[in-house]
């Protein structure tokens, strides 16, 4: 082989090791997209993969709303206080989970969010998760 | 091939990090997490524990669990600085015959480098567990400041702990190399290491080649831990005005305290309030007692704001003994749990008045580091593929600010999201808004704003020689590619003709931090009002090409519409042209829904009218 033969040899070979890099950069640049784009969509499902569970976890929360109800003023001392206040940690959790109550009083009725009770006894309250519905709420609906 | 390990072996918390399916992450522990205290203890059983186990029992088994060995390790027990440290540990201590430092567990005694050999035994237990095979080689880091005989124990640690040390590397460096920041020739590089227990600052200097350590500074008992105590403290002092209770001296509110407090800082990192919430957390005669307090990060800032202060302070120093300025400095890291603090990394940018690098977990960022030093001298090793090449494709950068085009209505349509990894490629098919249109314009957009105007232009061109047809017709293909540099061309081909037209931008991506970081904050400022503008703009469109494809129906139909259907939809095409003039979404949203309704009664009595058309119709498709 000549000089001439080699030097072009070489560039060929210079050449094709450029390509050979750009490609690999590509393919992994094109993996760590995809895995972007994998991890944005299991986000997106954990949002609301709790769901199921949180919708088990609110009639807890109603039975404590209940029992501090009944609960008569003058009996309210300082240990039930401390009960209270485990509850507002218990609704709190729920907020930092993206938990939020419908607002019902005054509002119109929304039949997306709300079912309409007769009495006053079956009126329950209602969950959103991250805006979608959780529980509805059930209201005595007035004209 | 067997995989390597980076290891952050640190003062109080160590974590391991390794290529994983040619990514660098950092390896959770057995116990599940990728943060181990660097805690190893004899139990009172005669049983060895190591990492997050270890300090779990501390409180019960404080002599014989020992922590903080890495301020002991390479060092002389008559150092002052060592006779300073050992008057603070609960564990007991002695000279050894070389003059070394030792320290007793059960009823033996070991020495800094054995006690770092077991914790690093642990890390490659469990690594080879969650990796499922042996694990050889290592690359191990160092505070910047460590002598020769430190770093000579640290490596004898790795290989007691049976790896094989390629290297040991300086923490800062490794940092530095996690976010690629060694590929520009000659820059100064401060990386501000903020961590549990310690601070430490060092400024580097960096060329592809090498990397030199110019000078560190640090304060040995400055961390996240006084973070808490601050908080801890403000709760007792609050609780002891409102109710006359020392909880100091309650061993078990306290320990409620400290989960409660670091709670606390860990959800001021993105919240501006949260509430500590520990109900019966003592009593007196009256019965229980209750504490609950709402801390805003305003009032955290201002318990805290000395500690960042000490640490600013330390990084004016250390430039000022090496004789440099703020602005000589071309890049900042942030490294250390604690630099996830909002005020830390407020007083950082402030003090440099530069936003610093912090897209890596600050926790994770050196073990990673460490991993990629391990990947490059491999492969390098294995004559793989050149230090150079290697470090090119390992540290890809990433798109700072979307890149998209002007389309109808002066929108941003955005082809290529930020933080993609560059270098990639990405098409997209688009038509022309009028009939007839001669030529497309191509305005190459870059910014996260809804509204063209609102970016950055960074280039335009015109494709020209479209053929005449109907508008949404032609089909323009549209390509972005930006190469590994950052390089953006931008293609634009009428599939028709096959006419191509384009223009190649460089330095798009060399905007400076500042200007990248404030169109970010516009971009969230103003989201709201350029989400609204973006959906007036897209119903006008909607409704545009509605009223155009609605007009060209009842002009095609001719008579085959009754009169009364006709001047219906006629006078419906007036009423959203009227409104489509205004700015009220939701009314020409409302109008387009009803017009779209009235056309389909015209397709409805079209097809009425010609029912025996559709048979032969679907006949000659099927021949085909």
């Amino acid at each position: 082989m000549d000089t001439q033969e080699i030097q072009k040899k070489l560039e060929n070979a210079e050449k094709q090791a450029q390509e050979y890099l750009a490609g690999w950069q590509r393919a992994r640049a094109d993996f760590l997209n995809y895995k972007k784009e994998e991890m944005e969509r299991i986000g997106e499902f954990l949002k609301y993969a709790n769901e199921e569970f949180i919708l088990k976890l609110l009639p807890i929360l109603d039975n404590f709303t209940e029992a501090e109800k009944s609960i008569p003023e003058e009996k309210k001392d300082n240990y039930l206080k401390g009960i209270a206040q485990i509850k507002k940690q218990f609704e709190d959790f729920l907020k930092a989970q993206g938990v939020e109550e419908i607002k019902t009083a005054g509002e119109k009725f929304d039949l997306n969010f709300m079912e309409a009770v007769e009495k006053e006894e079956e009126e329950r309250k209602g969950y959103k998760m991250n805006g979608r519905l959780l529980r509805p709420a059930k209201v005595r609906v007035t004209k | 091939m067997s995989k390597i390990l980076g290891i952050d072996l640190g003062t109080s918390i160590s974590k391991m990090a390794s290529i994983v399916n040619g990514e660098p992450k950092c390896l959770e522990t057995r116990e599940g997490s990728v943060l181990m205290p660097s805690v190893v203890a004899v139990s009172k059983t005669g049983e060895r524990i190591v990492g997050i186990l270890a300090e779990r029992q501390a409180i019960t088994n404080p002599k014989n669990t020992i922590h903080s060995v890495k301020r002991f390790i390479g060092r002389r027990h008559s150092d002052p600085e060592v006779q300073k440290e050992l008057k603070l540990l609960s564990y007991e201590t002695r000279e050894r015959s070389d003059g070394e430092v030792e320290v007793k567990m059960g009823d033996k005694w070991y020495t800094p480098i054995e006690i770092s050999a077991m914790i690093l035994q642990k890390l490659k237990l469990d690594a080879e567990e969650k990796l499922g095979e042996k694990i050889k080689d290592a690359v191990i880091t160092c505070p910047a400041n460590f002598d020769d005989s430190q770093r000579k124990a640290t490596k004898a640690a790795g290989e007691i702990a049976g790896f094989n040390v390629l290297r040991v590397i300086n923490e800062p460096t490794a940092a530095a190399l996690s976010y690629g920041l060694t590929k520009k020739a000659d820059q100064q590089i401060v990386v501000y290491d903020f961590g549990g227990g310690t601070f430490d600052v060092s400024i580097l200097n960096t060329t592809p080649e090498t990397v030199e350590v110019l000078a560190t500074g640090g304060e040995a008992h400055l961390g996240g831990r006084d973070f808490d105590q601050r908080i801890i403290n403000w709760l007792v002092e609050q609780f002891k005005k409102d109710n006359g209770l020392d909880l100091s001296r309650d061993s078990l509110a306290l320990q409620r305290l400290k989960e409660g407090a670091e709670k606390a800082k860990i959800e001021l990192s993105s919240a501006l309030d949260t509430e500590v919430n520990l109900p019966f957390i003592t009593s007196d005669a009256s019965g229980p007692k209750h504490l609950l307090y709402k801390l805003s990060r305003a009032d955290f800032d201002k318990l805290t704001a000395d500690l960042v202060e000490k640490s600013i302070a330390r990084v004016e120093k250390t430039l000022a003994e090496k004789k440099m300025a703020k602005k000589d400095i071309e890049e900042i890291v942030l490294v250390g749990g604690t630099t996830m603090v909002p005020s830390v990394r407020e007083a950082v940018k402030k003090f440099f008045n530069k936003e610093p690098n912090k897209s890596i977990n600050p926790e994770e960022v050196v073990a990673i580091g460490a991993a990629i030093e391990a990947e490059i001298l491999r492969a390098k090793t294995e004559g793989r593929a050149p230090e150079g090449d290697i470090k090119s494709v390992l540290l890809l950068d990433v798109l700072p600010l979307s890149l998209g085009i002007e389309t109808l209505g002066g929108i941003n349509t955005v082809m290529i999201q930020k933080n993609t990894t560059i270098p990639t490629v990405k098409t997209q098919i688009f038509s022309t808004a009028a009939d007839s249109q001669p030529a497309v314009e191509v305005v190459v957009l870059q910014g996260e704003r809804s509204m063209a105007k609102d970016n950055r232009t960074i280039g335009k061109f015109v494709l020209d020689g479209i053929p005449p047809a109907p508008r949404g017709l032609p089909q323009i293909e549209v390509s972005f590619d930006v190469d590994a540099n950052g390089i953006v061309t931008v293609t634009a081909k009428d599939k028709a003709t096959n006419k191509t037209q384009s223009v190649r931008i460089e330095g798009s991506v060399g905007l400076s931090k500042e200007e990248i970081e404030k169109m970010k904050k516009e971009a969230e400022l103003h989201a709201d009002e350029d989400r609204n503008k973006q959906a007036l703009i897209e119903a006008k469109n909607t409704a545009d090409s509605l009223v155009y494809t609605t007009e060209k129906t009842l002009k095609e139909a001719g008579d085959k519409v009754s009169a009364d259907t006709k001047r219906q939809v006629e006078e419906q095409i007036e009423a959203l042209k009227k409104v489509k003039e205004g700015d009220n979404t939701d009314e020409i949203k409302s109008k387009t829904t009803e017009l779209q309704e009235a056309i389909q009664k015209i397709g409805a009595e079209l097809y009425k009218q010609a029912p025996e058309k559709k048979g032969p119709e679907e006949g000659e498709y099927k021949e085909k």
